[in-house]
């Protein structure tokens, strides 16, 4: 366990950038930390190479479906829901709903650039989540299949990345 | 499928009408180390207070009558100061009149007014004061774009490129494939709307982008988020704008032209991931006919709102125009600000606000309904947009924005275009010189206006409906 000095003032806290009028920099590197709730489990999915989604409620605006992202409360009963491995159906019936590419990014950026952004159609789910294709030029239709970050996980949404359907 | 009770597509009421007397602004600009936030909220006050022809001598009299205030500030980490609201009013002499920050990222400034307006027609306060503001000039520019993506989900959406545009490109392209079949003529129609917009910016003393480009400069310019170039995208900025809201008795007290001024606000999933699938909701001016066959006509587009409409818009717009008795927008308003973060979304946005149907709304720029005079042909158009510049040629100084737009349309109504932009002193005061080629853009008998304001991928939305009080329409409530 990594533990932190929260009071680490950078050791050039003030620099004078100009004198009229006065403008100064103030660098700093604060550390913030985040959870993932009762999301948890959608996030170590990932790491071990399963996607997971929760159930729409059966009394719900869409029964039957499923949620991605997922929910932890229904958002129609805001009912505990059920959670679902949807993997398989991902591997089959995948496709880009639309999709980009970002030539500039912002700060931060860590997926690999250029990034094809995409969002994904899954049969069965009510929603179009957002993730991004590697290894092939995106298209909207273009039959996709996820790929896992099992190896090195980043525990973030990086973990999920798609590539076209072989 | 999302549904909607009886209840919850109510017209919104009010307790009394509400009105906007006066109106103000600093000017705007991309880095503003000379002035400090307070001294540009202080002068967005000063020209209400001094310039709008109030019947009261001075600020002091003028402040006498403010009961509540309402302050847009969109993103705390920007401006790196919490209650930035207490620093304002503190600034401002304000003590101890009860005062509210509001964050509803791009649409601060509308939730604004929003607050304010709700506080004068409850019977609250007969008047009140709505103040904006941004300082987005604190950080570099991609550290400010990754801010900004804070503002979709950190957890699904922010890790993947930290840059709004990406999200909006999203849509820019399956709108594209779908509604714009493809066709180059509608990254020309885009094009237009960035060349529209930062022309008439050029002709706005407040204005940081006002520019006179060509839609080639446009489709030359560095793609940010394929299909979207640099011009397709709004400016950042700092400044400040405020307007000062009344009940009818206090607002003839202060001026002999007070304007009618309606507000209502609709919402939508932050994740442009999370839409599901609905049914329209109609606005009075369409029927279901209209969208019967519209997966037909264009293959994909049957999915509501899809990545291709914003409903947050379409359910303002809904309640505005059945609150003020809009039947038909392009016939009933005379000139409208919308928010154009990004050429799409103004697209996007002619729909759900029923300037066009669902899939025609590039039909708004190329009839020319768009332009005060049709820059080639002279013609004046229907119904004139962002006169002001717009976000893409006037500002996006986030909690300033929406109320930036409402005081221009507030000045429109009042045919007062010429006193607060065409005057070289102004300009002058902003330290710009008047072009030579300055052009009159006060819309000619101008009744009644609309402005949009938008957050996040259609987050929150609120609708503004200003009306001169002479040409009151009658409300369709249901």
């Amino acid at each position: 366990m990594r533990t932190y000095d929260f009071n680490n003032l950078h050791p050039d806290a003030t620099i004078v950038r100009q004198l009229d009028p006065i403008v100064v920099e103030k660098p700093r590197n604060p550390i913030h930390m985040h959870t993932y709730g009762g999301e948890t489990r959608f996030f170590k999915a990932l790491t071990e190479g399963r996607l997971i989604a929760t159930k729409a409620d059966p009394n719900g605006d869409n029964p039957g479906a499923f949620y991605l992202p997922p929910r932890v409360y229904d958002p129609d009963t805001l009912e505990l829901a059920e959670w679902v491995d949807v993997t398989d159906i991902a591997m089959k019936k995948a496709k880009i709903h639309t999709h980009i590419t970002v030539h500039h990014p912002g700060a931060f950026n860590r997926v690999p650039f250029p990034c094809h952004l995409i969002s994904v159609e899954i049969e069965g789910c009510a929603t179009i989540m957002m993730s991004y294709l590697l290894d092939g030029e995106p298209e909207i239709g273009l039959p996709i299949e996820p790929r896992f970050n099992t190896t090195s996980p980043t525990y973030s949404i990086l973990d999920l990345h798609w590539v076209p359907k072989k | 499928m999302i549904t909607f009770s009886e209840r919850q597509l109510a017209t919104p009421k009010q307790m009394r009408p509400v009105y906007i007397v006066a109106g103000g602004m600093s000017d705007f600009r991309k880095q503003y180390w000379e002035r400090k936030t307070e001294e540009l909220c202080i002068e967005a006050f000063r020209q209400m207070a001094l310039d709008n022809n109030l019947k009261v001598d001075g600020i002091r009299e003028l402040k006498s009558y403010i009961h509540s205030c309402y302050y847009g500030h969109f993103a705390d980490h920007f401006g790196d100061q919490l209650l930035g609201e207490a620093v304002i009013h503190d600034r401002l002499g304000l003590d101890p009149l009860g005062n509210i920050g509001v964050k509803t990222g791009g649409a601060t400034g509308g939730s604004t007014l929003w607050m304010a307006a709700n506080a004068v027609a409850s019977g609250y306060s007969d008047c009140a004061l709505a103040l904006g503001w941004e300082r987005m000039d604190e950080v570099d520019t991609w550290v400010g774009n990754h801010y900004i993506s804070t503002a979709a989900d950190k957890d699904y959406e922010t890790e993947l490129g930290h840059i709004y545009t990406g999200y909006y490109a999203l849509m820019a392209q399956r709108y594209w494939k779908i509604f714009g079949k493809s066709s180059p003529e509608f990254r020309r129609t885009m094009s237009k709307i960035a060349v529209k917009n930062r022309g008439y910016g050029y002709h706005n003393p407040y204005a940081q982008g006002g520019k006179k480009i060509t839609v080639e400069d446009v489709e030359n310019s560095p793609i940010v988020a394929d299909p979207l170039r640099f011009y397709d995208c709004c400016l950042m900025s700092v400044g400040s704008s405020c307007a000062l809201l009344c009940d009818e008795d206090t607002a003839y007290k202060l001026t002999d032209n007070p304007i009618k001024f309606d507000i209502t606000a609709g919402s939508h999933t932050l994740r442009t991931a999370d839409r599901r699938d609905m049914e329209i909701p109609l606005l009075p001016n369409e029927t279901a006919d209209l969208y019967k066959d519209l997966g037909e006509r264009f293959p994909g587009g049957d999915r509501y709102p899809g990545f291709t409409g914003f409903l947050a818009a379409r359910m303002a717009a809904y309640y505005a125009y059945h609150m003020t008795g809009v039947t038909d927008p392009v016939e009933d308003l005379d000139v409208i600000e919308l928010h154009d973060a990004f050429t799409i979304s103004d697209i996007q946005t002619y729909e759900d606000i029923g300037l066009r149907p669902y899939g025609q709304g590039p039909e708004y720029i190329e009839s020319g309904d768009c332009y005060l005079r049709h820059p080639e042909t002279g013609e004046p158009g229907r119904l004139p947009s962002n006169l002001s510049g717009g976000l893409l040629g006037c500002m996006h100084s986030v909690g300033a924005t929406g109320i930036m737009q409402v005081v221009e349309v507030f000045w429109q109504l009042r045919n007062q275009w010429e006193k607060f932009h065409a005057d070289p002193k102004i300009w002058e005061k902003w330290g710009k010189t008047i072009p030579e080629d300055q052009e009159n853009l006060q819309v000619p008998n101008a009744r009644r206006g609309l402005a949009i304001s938008h957050a996040g991928v259609g987050s929150h939305v609120t609708c503004s409906i200003l009306q001169h009080p002479d040409h009151l329409l009658k409300p369709l409530n249901r």
